[in-house]
């Protein structure tokens, strides 16, 4: 679903982001996208997003190649992926309710699919009974939980997720995990970008390691790795 | 959640009810700002307005008043009255002529007498100082033909070479002193219109830049949402779009009511010069003029603001 074929980001000053990037990722799959501060995580999930176009290389997601990407479908493809941010991205001059709501009013629902569908994606973080309140009332865990109905609202095909536990405590983060989990037994692809070692230890899923700017692990070797449902079955225990 | 007032109307969830819902909301949540704004707006735009009216009721009289220009051909007092008629048969046949009416001696003295109240003056000259005269109506739009004015005078001066005639007079020569003043005064006020124009379009446009920076935040999740944009331009577009309506309205409501204050005073003095002008008030159809113009005005402010490549980047940052 996702392919990075020796992908570089350069800097204007000529200082590489990510350096000659080359992966795979399986429609469905978990992935974490794990390295320390400044090692590019965010600048891929950013390439990904098409914020950012990669100085070389290529990059495909489902049937879209980047290189032949016009500028007027961008908005297209960023409707078929869900973005989950560290800061949560919430707008505080609304509700809960319209924050989820705004993906499917830029998509186009119809009113009554708005309703149905912002509901359910509150109710399945767990925030129904809120919906109407200004997200600012809402604790740090909420909030982030409000960032994940909005990016699910639309039911994407990937959800990327830039450190969405970097701000929270561990019980919090365990609770943001098992819901991008849930999602990803839906058939979402998910892939997570963190440094947190609890959840890189307690969840092995596939890892992409960036190290300055360059992919430290074998992500391919990786990904075949079948014990994804085992390490699952054993986090939730 | 039947009518949940957390739930906006279903309007409001749709692309185009969403922006206008925005671009409502910010102009009601900085109601003190968007108040002075429309203020500064309506009072920039409502100069020009005035002059339009004032300008549009100066036309209006000199049209119709040259719309009945005439030439008054004095004939020689030796004249008598069956060849002055003749004249102004034969001369009714020439080009350029449309009509003719000849006023007799005796009937110029009775009008004499009834607009001067000069009885006794008359009395105490023991006879009828008035020659006959012969009113030509050009065969000329004179409301209508730039040339108009050349050509009365052409007129005037075929009849004044004429052995009959001993003076001619063009009626509504104070007409054209006006129409003259009003050509300049036209071109300061155009060029003022401009001045203030430009300035109610540069005020629109900052207005908007600063909507575009408060709306930064929005706008760059929007983005990240998959927004288009002209998704992200339309509320900005909008609420251009309503400083101008709102603007022009406050621009219209007080031009109308400084040129009230105006007509009074205007009708007295033309009253004084025993004129039947009177300044007629703006009409529908200018009041809607000015509020349209306001309105264009504003969305062309937004889309000059939009369009900046700068402002175009602010969602890529």
């Amino acid at each position: 679903m996702i392919g990075f074929n020796r992908v570089s980001l350069a800097y204007h000053s000529g200082q590489f982001a990510l350096e000659d990037v080359t992966f795979t990722l399986k429609p469905g799959s978990f992935t974490f996208l794990t390295g320390h501060s400044g090692a590019g995580k965010s600048s891929l999930l950013r390439l990904i997003a098409r914020l950012e176009k990669p100085s070389s290389g290529d990059i495909i997601v489902g049937d879209l190649r980047y290189s032949s990407l016009k500028a007027r479908q961008e908005p297209k493809l960023r409707r078929q992926m869900g973005i989950v941010f560290q800061d949560n991205q919430l707008l505080y001059d609304r509700n809960v309710f319209d924050n989820v709501a705004l993906p499917l009013i830029i998509s186009g629902y119809r009113f009554k699919d708005v309703k149905t569908r912002a509901m359910a994606a509150l109710e399945r973080v767990g925030l129904g009974e809120r919906y109407a309140e200004n997200p600012i009332v809402l604790s740090g865990g909420e909030q982030q939980r409000v960032g994940i109905a909005r990016a699910v609202v639309a039911r994407p095909k990937l959800l990327l997720a830039d450190e969405p536990t970097g701000n929270l405590d561990a019980g919090i983060s365990e609770e943001i995990m098992k819901l991008l989990l849930q999602f990803n037994a839906s058939g979402v692809s998910v892939l997570f970008a963190t440094h947190d070692q609890d959840l890189l230890t307690n969840y092995r899923f596939p890892q992409l390691v960036l190290e300055g700017g360059r992919l430290a692990s074998d992500p391919n070797a990786s990904m075949a790795n079948p014990a994804r449902r085992a390490t699952r079955g054993s986090a939730n225990a | 959640m039947p009518n949940d007032p957390a739930i906006g109307s279903r309007w409001s969830y749709t692309k185009r009810g969403y922006a206008v819902t925005q671009s409502i909301r910010q102009l009601r949540e900085r109601s003190l700002a968007t108040l002075m704004t429309l203020i500064v707006l309506g009072t920039t735009l409502a100069l020009p307005a005035v002059f339009w009216f004032g300008s549009s009721s100066l036309s209006t009289l000199i049209k119709s008043s040259v719309g009945e220009e005439s030439i008054t051909v004095y004939l020689d007092m030796s004249i008598p009255d069956l060849q002055g008629a003749e004249l102004a048969q034969q001369w009714e046949t020439q080009s350029g002529v449309r009509a003719t009416l000849y006023v007799s001696r005796r009937e110029a003295l009775a009008l004499f007498q009834q607009q001067n109240d000069l009885d006794d003056a008359i009395t105490a000259l023991g006879g009828n100082p008035l020659p006959g005269a012969v009113v030509v109506f050009p065969a000329i739009d004179t409301a209508n033909d730039p040339l108009s004015v050349e050509l009365v005078e052409a007129l005037a001066n075929r009849f004044a070479t004429m052995a009959e005639v001993e003076r001619v007079q063009i009626d509504l020569e104070w007409v054209r002193k006006l129409q003259s003043a009003l050509t300049l005064f036209r071109i300061v006020v155009s060029m003022l219109a401009v001045f203030l124009t430009l300035t109610g379009f540069l005020v629109i446009g900052n207005t908007v830049r600063l909507e575009l920076l408060r709306r930064h935040r929005e706008m760059q999740v929007s983005t990240l949402l998959g927004a288009s944009r002209s998704f992200l331009n339309r509320p900005i577009l909008y609420t251009g779009t309503l400083y101008g309506l709102l603007g022009g309205s406050i621009a219209a409501v007080i031009a109308t009511i400084t040129y009230s204050f105006i007509k009074t005073p205007a009708d007295q003095l033309a009253a004084q010069y025993a004129s039947t002008f009177r300044l007629a008030l703006p009409s529908g159809g200018q009041f809607l003029t000015i509020i349209a113009v306001a309105t264009a005005l504003g969305l062309l402010g937004a889309l000059m603001t939009v369009l900046k490549p700068q402002q175009a980047n602010i969602t890529n940052r």
